[in-house]
């Protein structure tokens, strides 16, 4: 195994963490897996803005609900963006909707962090297969 | 930006009301539906609609089965532990 190769296999196994993490479902279409990119995108982001409806912005909090945000900052790095508009606006939730609302985005994100391991397995299960063939 | 963009940005700039009632468990049906869909994405081999939605369709009925049977032994051991317990171990209540 030559170091070039393992160098492009990192970079590319990067590459498609990286897509993955960016938009739901990118690294899988990277990967020509079509179908499941859009059903991974559309699942992930109807349950984000779902969460987000329900809870308002504000349960996108960076600074009181720390593990909360770490969960929900695996849905994409869009996600700190809100986290900023979050705290420099005047976004109260609490009780029922803040509960329901941070479970649906933080779920959001662990289901990306699923995706994104599952990419980049597949795309190096796809490297293993060239280099065999 | 019309009013339509705007009543629709305002809509995720205040919390919905949900009250603490057993009705809103339900919230938890979208979330499983969302959760089995993402699984089995990664799971299977290839997605073909009619097989997808059959898997994904058990795998939902199979989660909520386990939850309401968990749901049922925590209410049966609570039940227990409130209504019997105090009584047995001559005790008037926790």
């Amino acid at each position: 195994m030559s170091p070039s190769w393992k160098d492009n296999h990192t970079l590319f196994l990067s590459v498609v963490g990286v897509l993955a993490w960016l938009i739901p479902g990118a690294g899988h279409f990277a990967l020509n897996e079509r179908r499941r990119a859009y059903v991974i995108f559309v699942t992930i982001i109807v349950m984000f803005f779902v969460g987000l409806y329900i809870g308002s912005v504000g349960v996108i909090d960076p600074v009181g609900a720390k593990p909360w945000y770490a969960a929900q900052m695996m849905n994409s790095p869009a996600v700190f963006f809100l986290g900023r508009i979050s705290t420099g606006g005047d976004y109260l939730v609490f009780g029922r909707s803040n509960e329901i609302g941070q479970i649906y985005t933080s779920i959001a994100g662990l289901l990306n962090l699923l995706c994104i391991v599952n990419a980049v397995y597949m795309a190096h299960l796809q490297v293993i297969e060239q280099e065999e063939a | 930006m019309n009013a339509l963009s705007l009543t629709l940005l305002a809509s995720f700039t205040a919390p919905m009301q949900i009250d603490t009632t057993p009705a809103a468990m339900l919230w938890l049906l979208p979330l499983v539906v969302g959760i089995a869909v993402v699984y089995k994405a990664t799971k299977v081999s290839s997605i073909r609609p009619i097989p997808f939605a059959k898997e994904t369709g058990v795998l939902i009925g199979s989660i909520l089965v386990f939850i309401t049977a968990a749901a049922l032994i925590l209410y049966g051991v609570a039940w227990f532990v409130n209504e019997h317990l105090p009584s047995l171990l001559g005790r008037p209540g926790f």
